[in-house]
């Protein structure tokens, strides 16, 4: 189902109309020539390719936007909050708002963290927010709050410079968001919590799904790109290995790889891609994170749950947007609404991720959904069930004609001094119709997301 | 402090000199012994790979130009090429965007040709040539140069001068590319040991390469 058409879609489709549809092959080939790719392992190759890419953005008002922004700003700004009381005091659980097993119990919580407070107090630097708008009240929804290593900014950053050059008339005629300012955030936020040296972005290396965004948002940034072993750490200080052998000192760390290996010494001792000692760095207070370790805890699928409530602990404030409907089987009443109606709802694992480990009992069998039931009793912690949302589906433009599909938006905010929402953001479309997964992993594509005014 | 870089960036922006150069000049020498097989010496394709230490085997100019390029043997130009995308990939931070763009695109052009069922022809190695003068005026285009710049035309140097060396071209000239080479060396080893002089025309030309190794390996600490 389609949104219904607004003046600012009718102004782009006038536009769009008058186009040489030819141009459109223009967009492979820049993504093509300057290597703009999102790399799969299949079957043990490494393959490299390009992102799908349509050519027909997602159309928000800047009205529409400016309530998601607001939105955002309180959810993340409670996140961190929480992660702060979490890893100090944990009032929060003290206080009964979020049982203490609960926390114990995800898999992205870190106790050995306890009792640290990162610079700044600052946790949650970049954040992936993935919402979605519900056809049924017309209303955005939150469906996941990824706040360890979201990745995707790069990916319309990229494109929107080819779409000036190539349709220059629609950013001649209509009121767009320019974006462009989104690395400066990210270098903003790098400074204000650097704890004194250079900046670097931490990559797992060349062939790492995300390596075109790893390189493209270090040049941007203005930092340097390094793997682990260009990194050194010397009594409890990070340092960058120059060319030359000359050690120079690093005060923060975009890093772009999950805590388990980021530290072989502390973490995943069989870890090729960490650094040796970098956590002990980041506990003396030498070296900054972003983000920071043990912020698992706060995206976890079961903890999200708690997020309207977070909010209102910390802020005393009424949650901006809403959660998706959710239910946790750890619970007795939701159990049992789980249970009477899991032929349509959507079950997720919470420790997977990237449209991993969902399942739609509409698409299951009895027998099937009867053996999920046998599980997720066994194990009720591993597991949220949501309501399926209806959401709405983006024009695209496959194959020289448009087609309806499933699309999701993936709202960037990142925090510093203070937290600025990026006015873009990866909107991700399923290549099937009726497909409800658009993840990138899962063979999603993307387009733009224009935040447009009359 | 100057421009920072890792190890692993300045030895791919170095080898990415040394491959495309080594592709270009190497094109050069195929255009030039594929005019002398067509009517003037049957061998010439064989002898100029011979020099290089490979046994080319074809049966007519056409075939010299698919066996040469794309031949199983150490010289394949659409291997080379591979390499130096891999090298383009990891430093594309210190490259100028247009010419990174250009290098996938040479990359995509061996590609397609030796996926293509159809004859390399002389087009093909013109496209090829275009592609690699729109490169090198890329990046040479930076009025101010900063250790990349240099780390990239070091290599470019270091492989025309093997090139001079290895085909016995103008020896004149190829002491002069060793003197831009030590000029550079120089400038990216300030702070190190490095002691770099103009070789003797008399040395053993040899000499000079192993030399100009040594101190590079001695710039880019691993």
């Amino acid at each position: 189902m389609l949104e219904k058409e607004s003046e600012l879609h009718k102004k782009f489709w006038e536009i769009f109309s008058k186009q040489d549809r030819q141009k459109i092959d223009e967009f492979q080939t820049y993504m093509d020539k300057f290597a703009v790719n999102f790399n799969l392992y299949k079957d043990g190759n490494f393959i490299e390719r390009s992102l799908p890419f349509d050519v027909i953005p997602r159309i928000i008002s800047t009205q529409e936007f400016s309530k998601i922004e607001k939105g955002l700003q309180q959810r993340v700004t409670a996140l961190n909050l929480f992660l702060e009381d979490l890893y100090t005091d944990a009032k929060i659980v003290k206080d009964g708002v979020i049982p203490e097993e609960f926390i114990h119990q995800a898999k992205g919580y870190l106790k050995e963290f306890v009792g640290f407070s990162p610079s700044k107090k600052v946790r949650t630097h970049i954040n992936g927010i993935d919402l979605v708008k519900d056809s049924v009240n017309d209303e955005w929804v939150i469906l996941e709050d990824n706040l360890r290593v979201p990745s995707g900014s790069s990916y319309p950053l990229s494109i929107r410079d080819t779409y000036r050059k190539i349709y220059p008339d629609f950013f001649e005629s209509l009121k767009i968001a320019p974006i462009k300012e989104y690395p400066s955030y990210i270098e903003q936020a790098m400074n204000y919590v650097n704890c004194g040296g250079i900046n670097v972005v931490l990559t797992p290396g060349r062939f790492n799904a995300a390596y075109y965004e790893h390189s493209y948002l270090a040049e941007k940034v203005g930092a340097q790109l390094v793997r682990a072993h260009e990194l050194v750490v010397v009594d409890k200080k990070l340092y960058f290995k120059n060319y030359n052998g000359k050690l120079v000192r690093v005060g923060a760390v975009y890093r772009r790889l999950d805590d388990d290996f980021i530290d072989p010494a502390f973490f995943n001792p069989e870890s090729l891609i960490g650094v040796p000692g970098l956590v002990e760095a980041y506990l003396a207070g030498n070296v900054a994170l972003m983000n920071a370790i043990g912020n698992g805890v706060a995206d976890d699928k079961g903890i999200y749950y708690f997020v309207p409530k977070m909010i209102k602990y910390y802020l005393n404030e009424e949650p901006i947007l809403k959660n998706a409907p959710t239910y946790l089987p750890y619970f007795d009443e939701d159990r049992e609404y789980i249970f009477n109606n899991i032929e349509k709802l959507v079950i997720k694992d919470v420790a997977e991720a990237g449209g991993y480990g969902v399942l739609f009992g509409h698409t299951m069998t009895a027998l099937q959904l009867e053996d999920l039931k046998a599980i997720i009793k066994a194990n009720p912690r591993r597991f949220i069930a949501q309501e399926l949302i209806e959401f709405y589906d983006e024009q695209c433009y496959l194959n020289k004609e448009l087609h309806n599909r499933k699309a999701d938006f993936r709202a960037y905010v990142v925090v510093g001094e203070d937290v600025k929402v990026w006015q873009c953001g990866l909107t991700r479309y399923a290549l099937e119709a009726g497909n409800y997964l658009v993840n990138s992993s899962q063979g999603g594509g993307f387009k733009d997301t224009w935040v447009m005014e009359l | 402090m100057g421009q920072l870089l890792t190890a692993n960036v300045a030895t791919n922006l170095y080898w990415l000199g040394r491959y495309i150069e080594r592709i270009e000049a190497t094109l050069l020498q195929i255009v030039t012994a594929y005019d002398c097989i067509i009517d003037v010496d049957k061998q010439a394709g064989v002898k100029l790979y011979k020099s290089i230490g490979v046994d080319l085997e074809y049966k007519n100019a056409q075939e010299f130009l698919s066996q040469s390029i794309l031949g199983d043997h150490a010289a394949n130009l659409n291997v080379l090429m591979g390499y130096a995308r891999e090298n383009t990939i990891i430093s594309r931070n210190y490259i100028d965007q247009e010419a990174f763009g250009e290098i996938i695109a040479l990359h995509a052009l061996f590609q397609g040709i030796s996926k293509s069922h159809m004859s390399i022809d002389y087009n093909f190695i013109d496209n090829a040539q275009s592609l690699i003068c729109e490169i090198w005026g890329q990046i040479s285009k930076r009025e101010l140069r900063k250790n990349s710049d240099y780390f990239l035309r070091l290599g470019k140097l270091v492989e025309e001068a093997d090139f001079h060396f290895r085909f016995d071209k103008d020896k004149e000239l190829a002491m002069i590319i060793v003197d831009e080479i030590h000029a550079i060396i120089d400038i990216l080893s300030t702070d190190a040991q490095s002691q770099s002089q103009s070789q003797k025309q008399s040395e053993n030309t040899e000499n000079i390469m192993d030399s100009i190794h040594k101190k590079i390996e001695g710039i880019i600490v691993i």
